[in-house]
């Protein structure tokens, strides 16, 4: 293996992709089509009130995320086997070039491809931006985040396209892996979520539940009636006492790591829109911060201790966005999302890498070698 | 460049040297026993029906795939075990050179010698080389999707020098070339051969190879079955079918009857007889001169290889 024989490939890949197809014309419907969703997205949730940018900017970035799942696998699920049935694979194998030249090379070719749609984006990004309300640091975690869950996406599409004779089952398979990723995890945990759910008693610090029956007994109908109507009683921060309650508990610490290998989850989390305290005064339309706190929250899974439910009078205000509340019990999923992307991705670039390998000893069915 | 003729260092013989190879696409047999042996300076043909393991013994010898058994040594080293050895030092042409579409022909030899790590600026002397000897310098930038067959081709055979190999294993290279292109490869296989190179060829084109091979590997259903040397004594000596005819066909018959050599008609109206060897040919046509037959026709039909080919396959069609 050599950087010259990865960029050797590289740039054969590079120059046949970019000359087989109009590119200009891809990424200016590309273009076009973020900017129509920007545009839209400004125009929907432009509040005075509120900074728009991290609204645009949630948006702007799922897409590209998005659609970059759609794009990215055309670039690599056909490329092994593609060249295979093209003659060409095995003419650069009888070179001095390594199999993981090969397989390196296509992936930076791909890798190239995925950062020039995620370029032509740029310009949308830079607009949420000057709309105010997100850091530059937050744009430039998310971006890094995007890019290594793409160039993860581009080696899963290489892994099978060298484990596959035809390049049609490849793609399918890959969009199927990716399926699984994007709905496979959130279904699962879904449905695994009715079986950590059991009935548990839970200590409480609040107003008990029997407080109102006993300070504001229903009125009978047929008692006269008082001469002086009176004030219902309202509990004070006085009657808070530690109470037990039974109710449903779901366990999703149990099941939460379904949700941090989602990519939208890896990416919403690594950079959520803005820190959760300042969250309640400019909320608006935040998807990120939602997927952020929600899975973070389900990490946090059951509650422990004395449940504070003492929120009377004066504290009122204080009362937290649950989910905040939640997510910051729990610390941030998505580096375990990302880790395990990361793992995956290395995995199938060793398992390309194999496959690509020669002299080869056991030929699948319907592969040919040249 | 490393003349691969005689003794290499440490002892070991150049060429190619195949021993019981054998090798199984699941339950189909592609090779079952090849041995052949190719010598540096000569240029070995490799002939056979369709289906007889040519191609799967040059992937074999081109370290893409693994004999199932028997050994393999190129110059001395075992693709399987030192493909990179190897691969320095073969040049391989397949049989149906796919290419990159979208790249020129000089890009395409450019990205070649870049996998074979040859320098930029030696790169590119090198291809310029290479593109008058294969007589695509005109086309040189072009889309390899444009060139004909024939052009391909000669794009593969300039590819497969671009490391200059001294063992260079060719696919079926004449396929598809026009007459010139033909004859113009010959010559460069011949001048290979005489830098010192190992050349194998395989092709169906026999009075081609005739005259181009030193050595011919006749194989069929995956087994080397005869090794022939193709000099003037193999010529001499080979027994071959003439065709004759003659202004006395009756006359011709009965002569060729009485002298016991056996004939039979030919469409054509022509007759014709196997003799051993251009002696025994030539002394029957002065035969027939002399007993005032008037000849209008004494042709060879088939060559002595094409003859040998079809007498080895015969059997096993």
């Amino acid at each position: 293996m050599s950087w010259h024989g990865i960029r050797t490939v590289a740039v054969l890949e590079l120059r046949q992709r970019l000359r087989a197809s109009r590119w200009a014309i891809v990424l200016g419907v590309w273009f076009a089509i973020i900017g129509v969703v920007t545009v839209l997205t400004n125009l929907t949730l432009h509040d005075p009130l509120v900074d728009s940018g991290p609204a645009m900017y949630d948006v702007v970035v799922f897409f590209v995320l998005g659609l970059g799942m759609l794009v990215v696998p055309s670039l690599t699920a056909t490329s092994i086997n593609g060249d295979r049935e093209h003659g060409v694979l095995a003419t650069l194998q009888t070179t001095l070039l390594a199999s993981a030249d090969i397989v390196l090379g296509k992936l930076l070719a791909a890798w190239a491809i995925a950062a020039a749609f995620l370029v032509t984006a740029l310009p949308f990004l830079v607009w949420a931006w000057f709309e105010g309300g997100i850091s530059t640091g937050r744009i430039l975690i998310s971006l890094l985040v995007l890019m290594l869950v793409l160039a993860v996406v581009c080696t899963v599409g290489l892994m099978f396209s060298s484990l596959t004779a035809r390049p049609v089952a490849s793609a399918v398979l890959t969009y199927l892996a990716l399926g699984a990723l994007v709905f496979g995890t959130v279904i699962g945990f879904g449905l695994t979520n009715f079986l950590v759910t059991e009935e548990e008693t839970l200590r409480v610090y609040g107003i008990p539940d029997d407080w109102w029956d006993t300070h504001n007994p229903p009125v009978d109908q047929n008692a006269p009636a008082p001469a002086a109507p009176t004030q219902p009683l309202e509990p004070s921060r006085a009657d808070c006492t530690t109470f037990e309650r039974r109710t449903d508990v779901a366990h999703t610490e149990r099941i939460w790591w379904m949700l941090a290998l989602n990519p939208f989850v890896v990416v919403a989390d690594a950079a959520p829109s803005r820190p959760a305290r300042e969250a309640e005064l400019n909320a608006g339309f935040t998807p990120m911060r939602w997927i952020s706190a929600g899975a973070r929250d389900a990490r946090a899974g059951a509650p422990h201790g004395v449940q504070q439910e003492c929120y009377i009078g004066t504290n009122l205000q204080e009362s937290p966005d649950p989910l905040a509340d939640a997510a910051a019990r729990s610390g941030p999923v998505w580096p375990f999302g990302l880790g395990f992307l990361l793992v995956s991705g290395v995995g199938a670039a060793l398992v390309a890498e194999r496959r690509v390998r020669t002299p080869i000893r056991r030929l699948p069915n319907g592969t040919r070698i040249a | 460049m490393t003349m691969a003729g005689g003794p290499g260092p440490g002892g070991v013989r150049g060429g190619i040297e195949v021993s019981g190879v054998r090798r199984a696409f699941g339950d189909v047999l592609a090779v079952d026993d090849i041995s052949l042996t190719a010598r540096p300076g000569e240029v070995t043909a490799l002939i056979g029906p369709n289906g007889s393991g040519k191609t799967t013994l040059l992937l074999m010898l081109a370290s893409l795939l693994v004999p199932d058994s028997g050994t393999i040594s190129i110059d001395g080293h075992d693709p399987v075990t030192e493909p990179e050895q190897v691969r320095a030092r073969i040049g391989w042409m397949p049989d149906g050179f796919g290419t990159w579409d979208a790249l020129t022909v000089r890009e395409v030899l450019e990205t070649i010698a870049a996998a074979y790590r040859i320098p930029a600026a030696q790169a590119h002397a090198r291809v310029e080389a290479l593109l008058h000897t294969v007589h695509l310098a005109d086309l040189a930038e072009r889309r390899a999707r444009v060139l004909s067959r024939g052009q391909k081709q000669r794009l593969g055979l300039a590819r497969a020098l671009i490391n200059d190999p001294s063992v260079l294993l060719l696919d079926e290279p004449a396929s598809g070339l026009d007459p010139r292109s033909r004859i113009e490869l010959r010559d460069v296989l011949r001048s290979l051969a005489e830098q010192g190179k190992t050349v194998l060829v395989s092709s169906h084109i026999l009075t081609e190879l005739q005259e181009v091979a030193d050595r011919a590997v006749i194989v069929a259903r995956g087994r080397s079955i005869q090794s022939q040397r193709l000099d003037d004594g193999f010529a001499a000596s080979a027994l071959a079918s003439w065709r004759l005819d003659s202004l006395d066909p009756e006359r011709l018959a009965d002569f060729l009857q009485r002298i016991e050599v056996p004939a039979r008609p030919v469409p054509g109206g022509m007759l014709e007889v196997e003799a051993a060897g251009e002696e025994s040919a030539a002394q029957l046509l002065a035969d027939l001169v002399r007993e005032g037959i008037r000849v209008t026709a004494f042709t060879p039909s088939q060559g002595a290889l094409e003859s040998a080919y079809l007498a080895a396959t015969e059997d096993r069609q």
